[in-house]
């Protein structure tokens, strides 16, 4: 780019080009989050509801193990992305500490599960559908507004079934709400 | 193109200005990238931030990453000002 004297709309073509690009650079591979933990969810929910159902193993719950690997991988993921960001947007900042309140709020109703009488599943779609629809507004990726919006729907349907086709409705909800707006995220982000 | 006294010369200048629209949408951002982005020169890019850290408009940072040395631009909140300010006058040339 050379120095010369800028007509009014040269320096408003800059402005325009140069905030365009910036905003390019926002918020690319998140697909790899939603799909790690869509798909962990989406084992454990299912999981959780055969062997519970079927009465496969006295402990339904050791199912959920799965999570402790999948944390792992994505503070090991996200420490990597940190350091090998070469430009960090504001949005990145306001999307991390977003699913890091998630998270908190997640872990709070999972520790008072017994105190909800185990209905914490409809919660943590409610949850999961408020980070999606706001990452989805965040980046202007409407296939995430839209999974948000399947996440609410399956909350308010797994509040009026019983606990434990709960399980059930939440898996079927993150397919909708998550792994498929993951997928289009991915493609989207390799064009 | 007469008419661009009143805008802030240190803004008004192609690289200066890509430089601070690019670090107004970011929080910070590496010289590479934002040479890269400019599509400017290495030594000319140096000069442009130089001149604009010295009028308080955006903080550089020199650090290493592994053994290679490494410049971290970001905004500063007179930086903000300033372009706020410049695109007022410009809207008003434009308007008017």
């Amino acid at each position: 780019m050379e120095e010369s004297k800028l007509s009014n709309s040269e320096s408003l073509q800059i402005i325009t080009e140069m905030i365009g690009q910036a905003k390019r650079n926002m918020a690319k591979k998140g697909s790899f989050c939603f799909l790690l933990w869509g798909w962990v969810v989406l084992l454990g929910n299912f999981g959780f509801y055969i062997i519970a159902k079927y009465q496969l193993f006295p402990y339904p719950y050791v199912i959920w193990s799965i999570t402790l690997p999948a944390i792992i991988v994505t503070v090991i993921y996200s420490m990597r992305q940190k350091q090998g960001s070469i430009a960090r947007s504001q949005l990145d900042n306001i999307y991390m500490h977003l699913w890091m309140a998630i998270l908190i709020a997640v872990v709070t109703v999972l520790i008072f599960m017994p105190k909800m009488n185990y209905s914490h599943n409809a919660v943590i779609l409610l949850l999961a559908g408020l980070g999606t629809f706001v990452t989805g507004k965040l980046i202007k990726f409407n296939p995430l507004v839209i999974g948000g919006l399947a996440l609410w729907i399956g909350a308010i349907i797994a509040f009026n079934v019983p606990v434990i086709d709960q399980y059930l409705v939440g898996g079927f909800a993150i397919i909708v709400g998550y792994l498929i707006p993951g997928y289009l995220l991915k493609r989207a982000e390799s064009e | 193109m007469s008419d661009y006294k009143n805008l802030d010369p240190l803004l008004h200048s192609q690289l200066r200005l890509a430089v601070m629209s690019l670090l107004l949408a970011l929080k910070s951002a590496e010289f590479v990238f934002i040479k890269e982005k400019t599509g400017s020169t290495a030594g000319n890019l140096s000069v442009q931030l130089d001149k604009l850290a010295q009028a308080k408009y955006i903080d550089v940072k020199k650090s290493f990453k592994g053994k290679k040395p490494l410049t971290t631009c970001s905004i500063t909140k007179k930086g903000v000002l300033a372009f706020e300010n410049y695109v007022e006058v410009l809207k008003g040339y434009i308007e008017n």
